[in-house]
């Protein structure tokens, strides 16, 4: 058995190519995946982000361990499958990984619990790479700020977006499970937010 | 470009993936078309892909991690699903809900100037429904009963509390005593809502 630890400290350090242009190991990665189908690179995204997915598929879920370990493998497939879409202009790659992890658990769920739909989570959720430039110039600002100030958070607040976005909670089901009035729940995330700066009014 | 727009929290929600299916296409289509909810939408993915990144990972053994490139031959899904919008104006969304045309849809008549045509989402909880009202036509007193979401597609409407237009997006909670035309118990999120200012019932469209 091999355990995989983490490399997070390489992604926070943004590298400068020659055209001056952002880029950072796990662009590099999806890159190299998307022209040359690139195995070795994406044996090292796997082992970043596959323990990272671990712990969404196990935090505070009802997911057997088989489904949580299907989850794990549908996402990393998926990013692998997918990175041909993968722009790095318009989206950071944990970003872009994220929303895939995010869709696909949704999707899981909603399987369990035997949906009939003809809509997957992508195709009514938000999307990493918007084609207008303003939004993504925003999204790379936040960015910026909310990896500064996330460890800032006070234990209370960051509990709770842990449950809304880890969880896959809304704020009335956070409120039920913690006991807590729903006004309560919805001042925390409105406090959390104000903390990352991030920008909410036009 | 709209006036009325979800709240923050509707978005938040939206972004982390945990609003009921329903719902989630409705804000969708909102935030899709919308500019401002886009920017803010933005930021709220941005939010989730900074807890991820700071998770504590778990170890994941070697087999499991086999089990994956094992896998990487496997033949991909011909197509996936593209939600940005063609050059049609009905909303991606729609179009995939309805399999076809406006002009295709089954209309149950509730009045002579309001009709209703529910499209199925699978999300067991909320449904999901195109009201047409036509120009001019008034809307029965009545509460709501369960959380209400509401999105213009074209034309517009008021009520006491002001006057919306296309892409305006209104959530009616319980108890309040406002415009959309019918609630049933049942009706979480009942839906777009489209009124033309032509008085043809017939030949309706989104946009
Ligand atoms: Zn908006």
């Amino acid at each position: 058995m091999l355990t995989v630890t983490n490399t997070l400290d390489d992604e926070d350090k943004p590298l400068i190519d020659a055209d001056g242009k952002r880029i950072d190991e796990w662009s590099e990665c999806l890159t190299l995946i998307a022209q040359q189908q690139d195995r070795a690179a994406f044996t090292r995204l796997l082992r970043h982000f596959a323990p990272l997915m671990k712990d969404v598929a196990l935090s505070g879920s009802t997911l057997s361990a088989n489904h949580a370990h299907e989850l794990v493998q549908e996402v990393m497939l998926k990013v692998w499958q997918k990175a041909s879409g993968f722009d790095a202009e318009k989206a950071a790659a944990s970003t872009w990984i994220y929303t895939i992890a995010r869709n696909c658990r949704t999707d899981l769920y909603r399987r369990l619990q035997k949906f009939d739909t003809p809509l997957s989570a992508e195709d009514v959720s938000d999307t990493p790479d918007s084609d207008d430039a303003f939004v993504v110039l925003h999204q790379k600002r936040s960015r910026d700020r909310i990896r500064s100030l996330i460890k800032e958070l006070p234990n209370d607040q960051a509990q709770i977006l842990a449950k809304v976005y880890m969880e896959g909670k809304t704020h009335s089901e956070v409120s039920g499970e913690l006991d807590l009035p729903l006004g309560t729940v919805k001042s925390r995330v409105r406090l959390a937010l104000q903390k990352l700066q991030l920008q909410l009014e036009r | 470009m709209s006036n009325f727009h979800p709240e923050i929290e509707l978005i938040t929600e939206y972004a982390a993936g945990s609003l009921p299916l329903a719902q989630a296409a409705c804000v969708s289509i909102h935030v899709t078309h919308c500019r401002r909810c886009q920017r803010i939408a933005g930021q709220l993915t941005e939010l989730g892909a900074s807890l991820f990144a700071a998770l504590e990972p778990v170890p994941v053994g070697d087999n499991q991690l086999n089990a994956v490139l094992a896998r990487l031959d496997d033949e991909r899904p011909l197509e996936y699903a593209n939600k940005k919008d063609s050059a049609s104006s009905t909303p991606a969304i729609l179009q995939r809900l309805m399999r076809g045309d406006f002009s295709d849809l089954k209309w149950s008549n509730i009045s002579s100037t309001l009709r209703i045509s529910y499209l199925k989402t699978g999300d067991p909880s909320h449904e999901f429904a195109l009201y047409h009202i036509r120009a001019g036509g008034r809307i029965p007193q009545h509460t709501h009963r369960g959380t209400e979401m509401t999105l213009i597609l074209e034309g517009g409407f008021s009520d006491a509390n002001g006057s919306y237009h296309k892409g305006d997006f209104l959530v009616r909670r319980p108890g309040m005593c406002t415009h959309p035309p019918r609630c049933n118990p049942r009706t979480v999120s009942a839906w777009p809502y489209s009124m033309r200012r032509s008085g043809s019932p017939t030949g309706s469209s989104a946009g």
